[in-house]
């Protein structure tokens, strides 16, 4: 299907994740799959196909119990905790679905934290543009408390950019918002790719949100079922009312 | 990771409420044991009598060589209770070295001026009045053995002046003095000057004297007199003292006191050490548990594991660091009052100040954030275990209790406390109450490892009773109960800890002052008792016994004395009777020997006391009498009832020239039936002060001054058990106000308001009826098998009243932490409810 190639800021090889326990549940299942730098890429499927997990085992939040996981270049597969630590806060940033910043913390100091934590000091003037870009300059002082949900939302990724990271991980982005909001939200990552060149790796169920994507990744059962280029929303959502059909005749639960 | 800590601590101030509490009252608590320990350290007495001597020779207290252990042997230094004395020939001894102007051996007289009874006064010898050195105000020194000299206070009480007469009671009798002369005085005893020689008459210690004052020639290096002092007694018992030393030596109180507050203070912090690590370890546990989320979100963004502990040993720095700031001046004020108490209880001396705290303020700051230190370290190793995915996932679940290291340990303990059990039963009187509180603390220690384990496993077994009294609501209570079982481990220690610990001790110690007045009551046969403060001569015992229709009178003096353990030695408090007709007066429940043959080298002693010196019928007894002197005596009887009368019973002819006074401290008269009290009051009246009572006032006395003495054991449970109870209070008010979110989404798939209320009544008849029952089983089982080996009963005395604070004050932390809480919670509109963050 997608076989990875050098061009790949990530890729994934022969990866499986399997969760333990007396009746054990594969959630990813020799799943191939690369990443292109400079594209957006939105991973789909249904409940328990496996597209969080390898959404996790890409950011090097979890471990794959076999095959190995390259970022830009680097086999995740070796690092310590520490070491993933270290690569996620330099090479990778975070948007969640919710509950994205600590509530201790102001607006800048969630978005300086990556910086702060790996003692580097954050370039001011690509800082001040991010904060621009997610349209925050006001909020700077306020905690995470007092904005609303997609001024939230929007802090994350203002965080997630402010160390320039190869790859932005999204994990339902937009689950939490209404249209109007999911919609800045979107166009915000969209500009992110077009024009910094970024790569942004989305996990969504929205077909809508799904549209914005260069690419769109279909998982079921553990498995890659569609890899599609710029499908347009009617065709996901085609795709998706498929699977979902197909579902109760798979013999397996995920 | 101090600013984002410090910004954490200041945002999530309701979650750090509990830690901080728990701290501000362990470094108070800390604060008054460290300051105690150092003003005691730093405590002499003040010299006064003695300021213008340049050393004083006395002996004080005694050191005891223990058995050889490993090589080494162990000794214990004790204060002597009645002020031992040097011989007098050591007088002429250290006046002859070089340097040395004169020597005086200082005599110290238990007087009362009849004039001035109420000003404690002491009677000396007038060549002493040089080491203070006294100045005459008015008059001239004695100078015949009539004549004495009296100092300014007792001149004023009495309205005494130089040519008049003075009467005082002196060895029990009136005798009259005319005064010579007034002399100018500090001291803390108002003194009376005799001429050496009549001072020398009067001493109940024929041949020895109090202390020897060393007076320096004029030009003489004082070190080089004190050293050569010093190498001149080295082949005695006697030591020298010098410079802040003076004061221990003049007052003896001084000394006693300085080793009480040491040990009070330094026992007690360690006690509360232990309580405070329990507390503060729980409590960050629970502030780490609370906010797994934001823990793993900062893992998965950026944090290393180390900077996630980092930053929880950050914050708990910070809050100890608060903690002191508030806790320290507290302390201080704390002390003062304590010190106030213990004057006014006569525990210390009025001279004794606070001082210092330049070492024990900084040593408690010091120690208080360490343990908090290592309780975070400890949660913030569990923390490292938040996998970063945590932060993705809608509900941050609770893992399962892990820890096979825990269950282990905590099985051991237990069996290990079912030993001690077995042990206990087999021991007597100090070492069942050794091993009682190893097995109290092997207990307390098991349950709070397992408490993980009791929690969940009393939800499953108090299921059934749940759901069949509370139904619905009971149900969700025990399933609640199962999910929360972690967080309430804390609430479960820290009320085991109150009730089996408190329970212990403070029962422990009604029993022992029970038992005390009941021996003492049941064998004391006399019906009448003269006493007197000013001590009465062996003559009233008697003159009583010629009363027509007294059928015996024993003349009865209270005294300590030292006696070997298994390692080292201790004060035990003894008596010394008159044996003639003792077995009419006294009924000591003699089992084997008789008190008839309490004469010469014998003694007689407790059950519990030959037990645990090894001491047998017929055989020798060694032990050290008040005043250091060693004596090896015969064994005549062996006595139950030690907790009344002492453990150790000893003729007063031993005791002759061993006690300060030397005298009686009253007489046990006992009457034929229908004799009236009118020829008994005739007696009280030749001797100065005294009176004739009934011996229910004795007993009556005795039990005030047991009180008193348990005051500080009872204040030390009080504020131990306050401070755990206040734990888990701190922990209850967290888990309640933090269920908002719970208990809307509750109401909202309808449950009723009244359902939510009687499902948390029922969590907590659970959760605090397990803790108390714990509690109740532990105090109980440590206190009847302390209180059958010291006083032969199985079943302990507890007053009515202890249940009742038991149960009232569980019932009231429940409504307090929890119900008030909850109640408030369900005020608020479900909906509100459901949209707050956990």
């Amino acid at each position: 299907m997608s076989m990875p190639t050098a061009d790949d800021v990530v890729s994934v090889e022969r990866v499986s994740r399997t969760y333990g326990g007396d009746q054990p549940v594969v959630a990813l299942d020799d799943v191939d799959a690369g990443f292109r730098r400079g594209t957006m890429t939105a991973v789909m499927g249904p409940s328990g196909s496996g597209k969080s997990t390898l959404l996790h085992c890409a950011a090097g939040l979890d471990r794959p119990t076999s095959g190995r996981v390259l970022l830009g270049g680097t086999d995740l597969s070796r690092m310590s905790e520490k070491q993933l630590t270290e690569l996620r806060r330099d090479r990778v940033g975070f948007v969640f679905q919710a509950f994205n910043l600590v509530g201790a913390l102001t607006v800048e100091q969630n978005i300086l934290l990556p910086s702060r934590l790996s003692g580097r000091k954050p370039d001011p003037a690509w800082v001040a543009e991010v904060v621009e870009r997610v349209g925050l300059v006001r909020r700077l002082r306020h905690r995470p408390s007092e904005l609303s949900g997609g001024q939230q939302q929007r802090a994350a990724i203002a965080r997630a950019l402010a160390t320039r990271p190869e790859v932005i991980f999204c994990d339902e982005p937009t689950g939490a918002l209404d249209t109007q909001t999911a919609a800045e939200v979107l166009e915000l990552l969209r500009a992110v790719v077009d024009e910094s060149g970024q790569t942004v790796i989305m996990v969504t169920h929205d077909p809508v949100a799904a549209s914005y994507a260069d690419r769109v990744m279909v998982f079921a059962d553990g498995r890659i079922v569609q890899d599609m280029p710029q499908p347009g929303v009617r065709r996901i959502a085609e795709q998706l009312a498929a699977l979902g059909r197909r579902r109760p005749v798979a013999a397996r639960e995920g | 990771m101090l600013g984002p800590a410090v910004q954490m601590v200041r945002f999530r101030k309701g979650g750090f409420v509990a830690t901080f509490v728990a701290l501000v009252a362990g470094v108070m608590i800390l604060t008054v044991c460290g300051l105690l320990v150092e003003s005691g350290l730093r405590y002499q007495g003040a010299p006064q009598r003695y300021a213008g001597a340049a050393a004083v020779v006395a002996q004080r207290d005694i050191t005891i060589a223990g058995p050889e252990m490993f090589g080494e042997s162990e000794s214990t230094t004790l204060v002597l209770p009645e002020r031992g004395g040097v011989p007098e020939a050591l007088v002429r001894r250290i006046a002859a070295v070089p340097g040395v102007a004169d020597a005086v051996g200082d005599r110290s007289i238990a007087v009362v001026p009849v004039a001035a009874a109420k000003v404690p006064t002491a009677g000396h010898g007038w060549g002493s009045a040089a080491l203070a050195p006294y100045r005459l105000v008015s008059g001239t020194g004695p100078r015949s053995d009539g004549e004495i000299v009296v100092d300014a206070r007792l001149a004023e009480a009495g309205g005494l002046r130089p040519g008049s007469t003075a009467e005082i009671v002196v060895g029990g009798t009136v005798q009259r003095f005319q005064v010579s002369g007034v002399v100018a005085a500090r001291g803390r005893e108002a003194a009376l000057f005799f001429t050496d020689a009549q001072a020398a008459l009067l001493d109940p210690h024929p041949g020895r004297v109090d202390a020897i004052g060393v007076l320096a020639e004029p030009g003489a290096d004082p070190e080089a007199v004190i050293a050569s002092v010093r190498k001149a007694v080295a082949d005695t018992e006697a030591k020298t003292y010098a410079g802040d030393g003076l004061g221990l030596v003049e007052e003896p109180a001084a000394a006693a006191a300085r080793e009480f507050v040491v040990q009070a203070g330094a026992s007690f912090g360690g006690y509360a050490a232990l309580i405070i690590i329990f507390v503060v370890a729980a409590t960050v546990g629970l502030s780490v548990r609370h906010r797994r989320r934001d823990l793993a979100l900062l893992r998965a963004i950026a944090a290393t594991p180390g900077q996630v502990r980092a930053l929880i040993l950050g914050e708990t720095g910070v809050l100890s660091l608060l903690a002191a700031v508030v806790g320290v001046p507290c302390g201080l004020a704390a002390t003062v009052w304590i010190r106030g108490e213990l004057v006014d209880r006569g525990f210390v001396p009025e001279s004794f100040t606070l001082r210092g705290g330049f070492l024990a303020v900084p040593a408690v700051i010091a120690a208080v954030a360490a343990i908090a230190l290592v309780s975070a370290w400890i949660a913030a190793r569990r923390a490292t275990g938040i996998r970063p995915t945590e932060a993705l996932g809608e509900a941050a679940v609770e893992p399962a209790p892990d820890g096979r290291v825990r269950v282990v340990s905590g099985l051991v303990l237990l069996a290990l406390s079912g030993c001690l059990i077995a042990l206990t039963g087999g021991l007597d009187g100090e070492a069942a109450m050794g091993a009682a509180v190893g097995m109290l603390y092997t207990f307390v220690l098991a349950v709070a490892l397992l408490a993980p384990w009791i929690n969940s496993g009393t939800a499953r077994l108090l299921a059934p009773v749940l759901r069949a009294v509370w139904r619905t609501s009971g149900h969700l209570a025990a399933e609640n109960l199962r999910a929360n079982a972690r967080g309430m481990v804390a609430v479960l220690t820290a009320l085991v800890l109150s009730v089996g610990f408190g329970g212990t001790v403070w029962f422990l110690q009604d029993n022992l002052e029970r038992e005390t007045v009941v021996q003492s009551r049941e064998g004391t046969l006399a019906q009448h008792v003269l006493a007197s403060g000013a001590g009465l001569p062996a003559s009233a015992a008697e003159e009583a016994r010629r009363i027509p229709g007294v059928l015996a009178a024993t003349g009865v003096r209270r005294t300590s004395v030292i006696v070997p353990m298994d390692f080292g030695a201790q004060e035990v408090v003894a008596q010394g009777i008159d044996p003639q007709g003792a077995e009419q007066t006294l009924d000591l429940r003699v089992r084997s020997g008789s008190l008839a043959d309490l004469k010469g080298a014998a003694v007689a002693v407790s059950e519990s006391r030959a037990k645990s010196s090894g001491w047998k019928l017929g055989g020798k007894a060694r032990l050290w009498l008040g005043d250091g002197t060693e004596v090896t005596l015969r064994v005549v009887a062996v006595y139950d009832r030690g907790f009344g009368f002492g453990d150790v019973t000893l003729a007063n002819e031993t005791l002759g020239g061993h006690t300060v006074t030397g005298l009686d401290d009253h007489v046990l008269i006992r009457t034929a039936p229908g004799v009236g009290t009118a020829a008994l009051a005739a007696l009280a009246e030749r001797y100065p002060a005294s009176t004739v009572t009934g011996t229910d006032r004795l007993t009556g006395e005795l039990a005030r001054d047991l009180a008193i003495s348990a005051w500080l054991n009872r204040l030390l449970i009080a504020v131990l058990v306050g401070y755990a109870v206040l734990a888990a209070a701190n922990t209850l008010v967290m888990a309640a106000l933090s269920r908002t979110r719970e208990l809307s989404l509750l109401r909202l798939v309808g449950v009723t308001r009244g359902q939510v209320r009687r499902m948390v009544y029922a969590e907590q008849s659970a959760l605090l009826g397990v803790a108390l029952t714990i509690g109740v089983a532990i105090a109980a089982v440590t206190l009847s098998s302390v209180v059958n080996a010291v006083a032969g009963q199985p079943v302990p005395y507890v007053p009515a009243l202890g249940w009742a604070v038991i149960v009232v004050g569980t019932a009231a932390l429940a409504l307090v932490s929890t119900i008030l809480p909850i109640g408030g919670l369900l005020r608020t509109p479900p909906v509100e409810g459901i949209g707050v963050r956990e």
